[in-house]
């Protein structure tokens, strides 16, 4: 088994692992540092679950190799909230009722969470609605299954 | 997912080095939008993979009025979006960009993957296509530059030989008096592939076509420019009648297949709307 020794800095704090070369980083964040708020779905960077937010752009960490991640800064769901004080985002999630079931939230949030600001001339435009829709939901890749 | 050994050169020499060493047991990786994909699904088995994200500079955007624009090919979707020079000068390429996948796709998939991936429905071929794109490819000889629509020879197989990468993009100015769109018929609204793009880039002068490019996706093994059309247009008068018969021709030069996306008669009869629609569009 073919392995790398990685450095990432998650929520702020430094962590250093040995991992197989084909560990996702949704993988590492979940299965190594515990961090089971970025959901595994569709596995395939379609839903959005697993967004999280990689030196300050949402990428889905299901399709991002861990050892990529190398030396790099990565923000999860665990990390917006500061000292039990919900992120604003997830204060109008509640407020407005913003969820279904609620497992693929955090991936909504997230990637609200990365959109560039108000201020952005140039990519304010580009952003179309929220990266989640409702044919993605956790039921489809059984459903796909069924029907194969 | 297999296991694989992984490298991050540092410069294009060594990637190629890494590639004539691994040959076909080695993948290169830039935004891995669709290669993840394949690993994960066991179609794509990489005993060696090469991350180019390391090599400084691919990623570079640089435009002048005299030279035109050159992109390397691990610019993201994202970074071609947030680019003054293709908002100003290349609004078709900007479309197709902003077609591209959802917005972390965007944040991470490439253009050189986007071509080197070799779809026949990639979303940035009509662009590249009709703005007259140059690709740039380095391997063990000397770096030759092709034009877009010789990179591709099937579907999914690009024309690079053994120990070659595609390391950018060359495109003109286009004619400030030229004007152009890319339409792209999806089932869905984002996060889709097209049943059809069309690609258009027209210039008139006195209510007569003087220049027309017209680049399709997904109508035949690979991308594709529609030649006829464009050729039946060139002195043609601006009207109805002129637009309705460009986009028989293109019918006549496209050749889809029927798959689970849409039947061969559905495409042939979008390729029939989209050019038309595109034509009138760029007037």
């Amino acid at each position: 088994m073919k392995t790398s020794k990685i450095r990432i800095k998650v929520n702020g704090e430094w962590h250093e692992l040995t991992v197989p070369n084909q560990k996702t980083l949704l993988e590492v964040i979940r299965g190594d540092l515990l961090l089971t708020g970025t959901k595994r779905i569709c596995d395939t960077g379609e839903c959005g679950s697993c967004t999280v937010i990689m030196d300050g752009k949402a990428v889905n960490s299901c399709i991002v190799l861990a050892v990529e991640a190398n030396g790099k800064e990565i923000n999860t769901i665990e990390g917006l909230s500061q000292i039990g004080k919900l992120h604003p985002i997830q204060e109008e999630f509640v407020a407005k009722g913003a969820i279904q079931c609620g497992f693929c939230t955090p991936g909504m949030i997230m990637t609200a969470k990365a959109q560039p600001g108000p201020r952005d001339r140039l990519r304010r435009p580009l952003y179309r609605g929220p990266a989640l829709s409702r044919d993605r939901c956790g039921l489809r890749r059984g459903h796909a299954r069924g029907e194969r | 997912m297999e296991n694989f050994e992984y490298f991050e050169p540092k410069t294009v020499q060594e990637a190629v080095g890494l590639l004539v060493k691994y040959k076909r047991a080695a993948k290169l990786l830039a935004g891995g939008t669709d290669l993840m994909l394949g690993m994960k699904e066991g179609f794509v088995q990489p005993r060696y993979l090469i991350n180019l994200k390391t090599i400084k500079g691919l990623d570079k955007i640089a435009y002048s009025k005299k030279g035109g624009i050159s992109i390397g090919s691990l610019t993201t979707w994202t970074a071609i979006l947030s680019s003054g020079a293709i908002l100003e000068h290349y609004p078709i390429l900007r479309e197709a960009a902003s077609l591209i996948g959802g917005y972390q796709i965007r944040n991470r998939g490439t253009i050189g993957g986007n071509i080197c991936h070799a779809s026949p429905s990639a979303d940035s071929a009509p662009a590249l296509m009709v703005y007259g794109a140059q690709c740039v490819v380095s391997g063990p000889r000397r770096e030759r530059v092709i034009p877009i629509e010789e990179i591709f020879s099937g579907a999914q197989k690009t024309s690079l030989k053994p120990g070659e990468i595609l390391t950018g993009f060359r495109i003109p100015t286009p004619d400030p008096k030229s004007k152009g769109c890319y339409l792209k018929f999806s089932p869905r609204k984002a996060m889709d592939l097209p049943i059809v793009g069309v690609g258009a880039l027209v210039r008139t002068s006195n209510g007569t076509f003087e220049e027309v490019k017209i680049a399709l996706g997904a109508v035949a093994p690979t991308p594709i420019r529609a030649r006829k059309a464009e050729r039946f247009l060139v002195g043609k008068p601006v009207s109805d009648p002129s637009i309705r018969q460009a986009a028989e021709e293109a019918v006549n030069e496209s050749r889809p297949i029927t798959d689970l996306r849409a039947s061969r008669e559905y495409r042939l009869g979008l390729v029939r709307e989209l050019t038309g629609q595109a034509i009138t569009q760029s007037l």
